[in-house]
């Protein structure tokens, strides 16, 4: 258990730290913290596959101004490392991942907010001395330091956990596992929902309807949709162009036409709010 | 694109690449917390300006960095465009004595609003969005594909940005972005982005969030009713369709996101317990 449990740790360390030094580009996502914990632990296909699934749950679930609802990180490592090493089945570990999600966000945002609080004082000390040596250190020495503290979590479950995780997941009676699987078919709307609220307008909402048909009846793969998607965009952006262009120059058509598509908002508005 | 980086000199782009080069770390320690957010990954950014431009005016430097104390957020593939835009501001102030230093810090803070809500929208509703929509589809075979092109779709136009944003910035200047916003283009933007983002929002709900029931009607001298056969005939993916929209419309009410979370598994496990799905 200790190996696996050291795994998981440097998953997390590989993947949440990586990602913060390395431009946000994306390492901590479930789908790729799932093919680095798998690798790490000897069974990719289990990995990626949980990594999918929850990365459909935790799509809303963004770093958006320090504010955080959820750090699928370890989440991830931990469903991993109990599918892998502890033999839970994949929807069972990717339903324990998370409310494990929700838990580590809380202290990762204590340890941003309260714990890095208290270097405040020596980073306006050293910028108003001008050391720029000092300050590249403590960039980079906290950095790392912020992040192996905070994958002690997952090495703590990993190691402390797994062995009774397994023995209750192993006596869960099959009505039960059936209620988990559930909640894995079922959570992803949460995400979807975070997603939603992000790019909804009374306007624009159509599109999404127009999306899931596509997928549901004509089972179009997802590059062939966005491709759909860009093609729909650029042609009412080049027609909004255009409109825009007239409304410059003949204001008096601005002004009717603003006044036409406030009327119309109110209407959807009074449907879709 | 050789238009957006300009005709600098030799000495200009070592001083615009290395700015490109370390705002991979803007937010990689946040020393200072809430306080201060990614303000030391920002000063570590745009140290090479100051040590150019303040070169041999030790006092003037330190002066320079603790301007650059305070709190900073703008997504950070966009972000690079403020840092370009101030090391060329700060090359202003160094040879002009008149130059208000003041209005370093302001173009700051006025850029952080607007620059975050285009970059969210665009990097992380939209990118991100299709890059995940078809990395999961891939990898939910249990393929380590799925998770590369997802990381490809979404960082090569991501550190193209980055780069292209950290030369526009020092070249161009405040200008530009003023000029997109009072002419309502960036509107046009947001539109156009938001829908893209929707019908893979949409897609992507069609293909992830599942719901099918065993339930079944018993019929006398005839083979049972298969409730979800009905389901299928009104709508395909009815009740995942329902399900997303009402979580929607309880963010919207701003319901506690964990609330929904917990709530929407307690319900889908009992759904499983008592046999429904």
């Amino acid at each position: 258990m200790l190996g696996l449990a050291l795994m998981a740790w440097l998953t997390v360390v590989i993947c949440y730290g990586g990602n913060w030094v390395l431009g946000q580009c994306m390492i901590e996502r479930p789908i790729v913290v799932g093919l680095v914990a798998g690798i790490l632990m000897g069974d990719i296909p289990t990995g990626v596959i949980i990594g999918a699934s929850l990365e459909a749950i935790f799509m809303g679930a963004v770093n958006i101004g320090g504010a955080i609802s959820a750090e699928p990180v370890t989440a991830t490592a931990l469903a991993v490392a109990f599918a892998v090493g502890a033999g839970v089945d994949q929807g069972t570990a990717v339903t324990i991942a998370v409310p494990v999600g929700v838990v580590t966000a809380f202290l990762s945002i204590a340890m941003n907010n309260v714990v890095l609080a208290f270097f405040t004082a020596p980073f306006d000390r050293m910028a108003a001395n001008g050391n720029e040596r000092g300050l590249a250190i403590q960039h980079y020495l906290l950095w790392f330091v912020k992040y192996a503290v905070f994958a002690l979590i997952a090495f703590l479950g990993v190691y402390f956990g797994a062995e009774p995780v397994a023995a209750i997941v192993n006596q869960i009676p099959s009505n039960v596992t059936a209620g988990l699987n559930a909640v894995g078919s079922l959570l992803p709307a949460v995400g979807m929902a975070l997603l939603l609220r992000m790019l909804w307008s009374p306007q624009l909402a159509v599109y999404f309807f127009l999306g899931f048909t596509v997928y549901e009846y004509l089972g179009m793969p997802m590059i062939a949709i966005a491709v759909v998607g860009v093609v729909i965009a650029v042609v009412s952006a080049l027609r909004d162009k255009e409109l825009f262009d007239m409304s410059k120059k003949a204001p008096a058509v601005r002004i009717e036409a603003a006044s036409a598509t406030t009327g119309v908002n109110d209407d959807e508005e009074a449907f879709f709010e | 694109m050789s238009k957006i980086t300009g005709d600098l000199s030799k000495e200009d782009r070592k001083m615009v690449n290395s700015i490109f080069l370390r705002s991979f770390t803007v937010f990689a320690s946040c020393a200072g917390g809430a306080v201060k957010a990614g303000a030391d990954g920002w000063l570590y950014s745009v140290q090479p300006a100051l040590d150019r431009y303040y070169k041999g005016r030790p006092e003037d430097r330190a002066d320079a960095m603790r301007r650059h104390t305070t709190w900073y957020n703008i997504t950070q593939n966009v972000g690079t465009f403020a840092m370009g835009l101030v090391a060329s501001m700060e090359r202003e102030n160094s040879t002009h004595d008149d130059f208000d230093t003041e209005s370093i810090d302001a173009i700051k803070v006025s850029l952080m609003g607007p620059m975050s809500g285009i970059g969210d929208a665009i990097f992380w509703g939209v990118l991100r969005v299709i890059a995940a929509g078809i990395g999961i589809n891939i990898a939910m075979s249990g393929s380590p594909l799925g998770a590369v092109i997802f990381l490809l779709i979404y960082n090569i136009p991501s550190i193209l940005c980055r780069y292209y944003m950290t030369y526009l910035g020092y070249n161009l200047g405040t200008s530009f972005i003023s000029t997109l916003y009072d002419g309502g283009l960036m509107k046009l933007i947001t539109k156009a982005t938001s829908t893209v983002g929707l019908i893979m929002v949409g897609a992507m709900t069609a293909a992830n969030v599942r719901f099918s029931t065993v339930l079944s009607i018993p019929v006398q001298n005839s083979d049972p009713v298969l409730v979800q056969t009905y389901l299928d005939s009104i709508f395909k993916g009815l009740i995942p369709l329902a399900v997303t929209l009402v979580c929607l419309r309880l963010l919207k009410k701003n319901v506690n996101v964990n609330i929904i979370l917990f709530g929407l598994m307690i319900f889908a496990f009992l759904m499983g317990l008592v046999g429904v799905m």
